[in-house]
């Protein structure tokens, strides 16, 4: 097999993908060859081996020291084939995290775990710490070997799948609220962790409230250092705010990326199309797609170029406005036709989807109020606010349960 | 069309850059309300001195053979600094009209002198790439070639060679060139911007050359490169008040505090930057739609023309909101980059007319 390095062709890069999904990918029946069935952790264990899993970390962290465009290619040629299993270099959050702020001696034992696993769940919001993450109250008490894990988590989607999850817990209550939390890799699996699913605004039933009572976890499972658990979390959030630009929670439907845009088709289809006010409404919020499209590109060229992400950071905020406001304007569009829902007003039913799954972006992932006070303060360098909790230790802070 | 090879636009930034910074700051542009031109002359020959007039005009014409990237480079710089001077009109738009009939002899030399600088031309009329369009001129063209009539809105009308005017005549538009130095009288309009130096300007049997030899190919070409031009001038004005605007934030305390530590400003802050780079992206799109000839380069012109002046008028408005009473004086900048966003909506068809473009241009391609 030819060795391929950063200087690689892309033609070298795919024919070695290529020559190596021959020999072990069955596209046809999509299993692998030899196999009667696709198992998933046998068939991740082949990718994670070749180094496909993970192609732009190191080859030592079972990468091959690619560029993440190199990576992107490999992810392409593998899914024309159909083949599952590489790019996790860029959405296993877990696995991310970990490789970046682990011990070398926890990063060994459980990155293979990871890697050839399910999508390792987040345990970070609590009823009471939302746009305030760092005033989580879940507590996590060292107990011998391992610590002891109780409280409630909430929006924790493949909760059910995931074999583990990324913990924000409390460790030390006599410090301010950034100072005394803990990262944890938490085993799903376990007595003392109950999932229950959360009925969502959408109809959707993909988030869970996670129970845990009493569940333990190994000390030597603390991602990062024990109390530096914040510098761990912001990490694996920068990493999900990233992808959540891209439009990842949107729905994908056929129409959307051929031909008429989906706007344009509805104007249509509701004898719309010829009025000035609907017409500048649409072409607004098309042209608000495409800017933010734009506006994507010019972040890569930074990032690629200085390791800047102020571009970055804008296109979740950007992808607020052009979700609500799409949504909006097919309501407006369908009018009184609207308030019908379900498959026999299928229009009707996507603008009701639409108008409420926006809140998806502009509320998951850390609220747009909370992505702007992130531009204005990490990109702009304008000062922080006063924190009326600065210096106080966490027990002692107002909280909601405190501030009657 | 090509444009310059990316290291050379870079350089010629950085040096255009440097040059404003020293030579074209606040009291310099102050300075230009006494000039009859809203310039210091000077500005305008140090200008052609680096070659900038000609940015668009090919090499066979004594230009730098650039595209419309460069033209973009050149514009975001000059919007940066609100420089008034006639760059959108004569070196963009009317050196793209006159080069484009230099078979014509009657033109050499106008042309040779409108790309070295030496001559200035203003545009007037209705055509659609007439900056600001006078639907209510009542221009008329003799037999003998001459022009009679009064067309207003004329910018820098009052201190440039030529006026290059462009009408419908019998649903056909006609395009002339008529020399400043006889039968004709411009009369000055006051304008909101102390800066912009609109006139009404009344011909008297003026000769003109028409630009016959122009198709519609020509015309749009012109059309679209001045809105990308314009619109990388706003994108440049809208960042420099943006990055003016931040800085106060910064440093103005009220409260025993930065103003800029408090949510309500920093949400407006980050939504501002949000524009701006919004603006950016769409210009650049869409100089890079014009030199690489892609198919949707209507589109995505319209699109930048759009973006770009709602983001100029959006970011002066606010900046001068972020300021606060500071901003509502003259000896503050605010007022004048407000000026220039709102003397700059209805140019070249404005914003909604853009918007309606875009739309069409994505239901054709549809």
């Amino acid at each position: 097999m030819t060795t391929i390095t950063q200087e690689s062709t892309n033609q070298a890069l795919q024919n070695a993908v290529n020559d190596w999904l021959d020999v072990h990918w069955d596209t046809a029946n999509r299993r692998p060859i030899n196999a009667t069935e696709y198992d998933e952790r046998s068939w991740l264990k082949q990718v994670l081996d070749a180094g496909y899993c993970v192609p732009s970390w190191p080859k030592k962290w079972f990468g091959l020291g690619l560029t993440m465009q190199q990576s992107v290619l490999i992810e392409r040629t593998f899914q024309a084939r159909k083949a599952p299993g590489t790019g996790r270099d860029r959405y296993h959050l877990g696995a991310i995290t970990l490789s970046k702020m682990g011990n070398t001696e926890l990063k060994r034992e459980m990155l293979p775990e990871l890697l050839t696993g399910p999508i390792c769940c987040l345990l970070y919001s609590e009823p009471n710490a939302g746009s305030d993450l760092a005033g989580v109250r879940t507590r996590a008490e060292l107990d011998g070997d391992s610590f002891v894990i109780n409280g409630q988590k909430v929006w924790t989607s493949d909760a059910v799948s995931a074999d583990y999850g990324m913990l924000l817990a409390r460790t030390d209550w006599d410090v301010p609220k950034h100072q005394g939390l803990t990262f944890f890799l938490f085993p799903m699996k376990q007595p003392g962790v109950e999932i229950r699913p959360i009925n969502q605004i959408t109809g959707e039933s993909k988030f869970n409230e996670v129970f845990i009572t009493d569940a333990r976890v190994p000390r030597r499972f603390v991602i990062g250092d024990l109390n530096e658990g914040w510098r761990s979390f912001q990490t694996a959030i920068a990493y999900e705010r990233l992808i959540m630009g891209q439009g990842i929670t949107e729905r994908k439907r056929g129409a959307a990326n051929e031909g008429v845009h989906p706007l344009i088709a509805l104007a249509e289809r509701t004898g719309h199309l010829d009025e000035p006010i609907f017409r500048q409404r649409i072409a607004q919020a098309i042209a608000y797609r495409e800017v933010n499209k734009l506006n994507n590109e010019r972040a890569k060229e930074e990032m690629q170029s200085s390791g800047g992400i102020s571009l970055m950071s804008l296109s979740k905020l950007a992808m607020s406005r052009i979700q609500h406001g799409e949504a909006a304007i097919a309501t407006d569009l369908l009018g009184a036709e609207a308030i019908l829902d379900g498959d026999s007003a299928l229009d009707s039913a996507n603008a009701n989807f639409d108008a409420a799954k926006a809140y998806m972006n502009s509320i998951g992932g850390g609220t747009d109020q909370i992505q702007r006070n992130i531009i204005a303060e990490k990109v702009l360098q304008l000062p922080r606010e006063l924190d009326a909790s600065k210096g106080v230790s966490f027990r002692d802070m107002k909280s909601n349960s405190s501030a009657s | 069309m090509k444009s310059l090879h990316e290291d050379d636009r870079s350089a010629m930034r950085e040096s255009l850059s440097r040059f404003l910074i020293a030579e074209a700051d606040e009291a310099t542009l102050r300075r230009g309300i006494d000039f009859s031109q809203g310039y210091d002359p000077k500005l305008w020959r140090q200008i052609c001195e680096m070659g900038l007039t000609g940015i668009a005009a090919a090499e066979v014409f004594g230009g730098a053979g650039g595209g419309a990237k460069d033209v973009e480079m050149v514009c975001s710089q000059l919007g940066r600094a609100l420089n008034p001077m006639p760059f959108l009109d004569s070196c963009v738009i009317g050196t793209g009209l006159l080069t484009a009939c230099s078979s014509n002899t009657h033109l050499k030399h106008i042309i040779e002198n409108v790309v070295s600088g030496e001559s200035i031309v203003a545009i007037g009329g209705n055509a659609p790439f007439v900056p600001l369009q006078d639907s209510r001129h009542n221009l008329t063209i003799h037999a003998d070639h001459t022009i009679s009539g009064t067309v207003s809105l004329v910018l820098n009308a009052a201190t440039a060679d030529f006026i290059l005017i462009g009408i419908t005549v019998d649903d056909q538009i006609k395009v002339f060139i008529v020399p400043t130095h006889a039968n004709v009288v411009c009369t000055a309009q006051q304008a909101n911007d102390p800066l912009l130096r609109p006139c009404a300007v009344c011909f008297e049997n003026a000769a003109a050359i028409e630009l016959n030899a122009l198709t519609e190919t020509d015309l749009e070409q012109a059309r679209l490169r001045g809105v990308a031009a314009l619109a990388a001038w706003q994108a440049g004005a809208a960042r420099a008040l943006f990055e003016i605007t931040i800085e106060y934030l910064k440093t103005r305390y009220q409260f025993g505090r930065p103003i800029g530590s408090f949510q309500a400003l920093k949400h407006m802050a980050a939504d501002l930057f949000l524009e701006v780079e919004s603006a950016t992206s769409a210009a650049l799109a869409a100089a890079e739609a014009i030199d690489e000839e892609k198919l949707e380069v209507a589109r995505t012109v319209a699109l930048a023309g759009f973006v770009c002046t709602d983001v100029f008028r959006e970011v002066a408005a606010q900046a001068i909101q972020l300021h606060g009473g500071i901003a509502y004086t003259q000896e503050h900048i605010a007022h004048l980059y407000w000026r220039r966003s709102r003397a700059m909506l209805p140019m070249l068809g404005g914003a909604d007319k853009h918007r309606e473009d875009y739309l069409k241009a994505l239901e054709t391609a549809a």
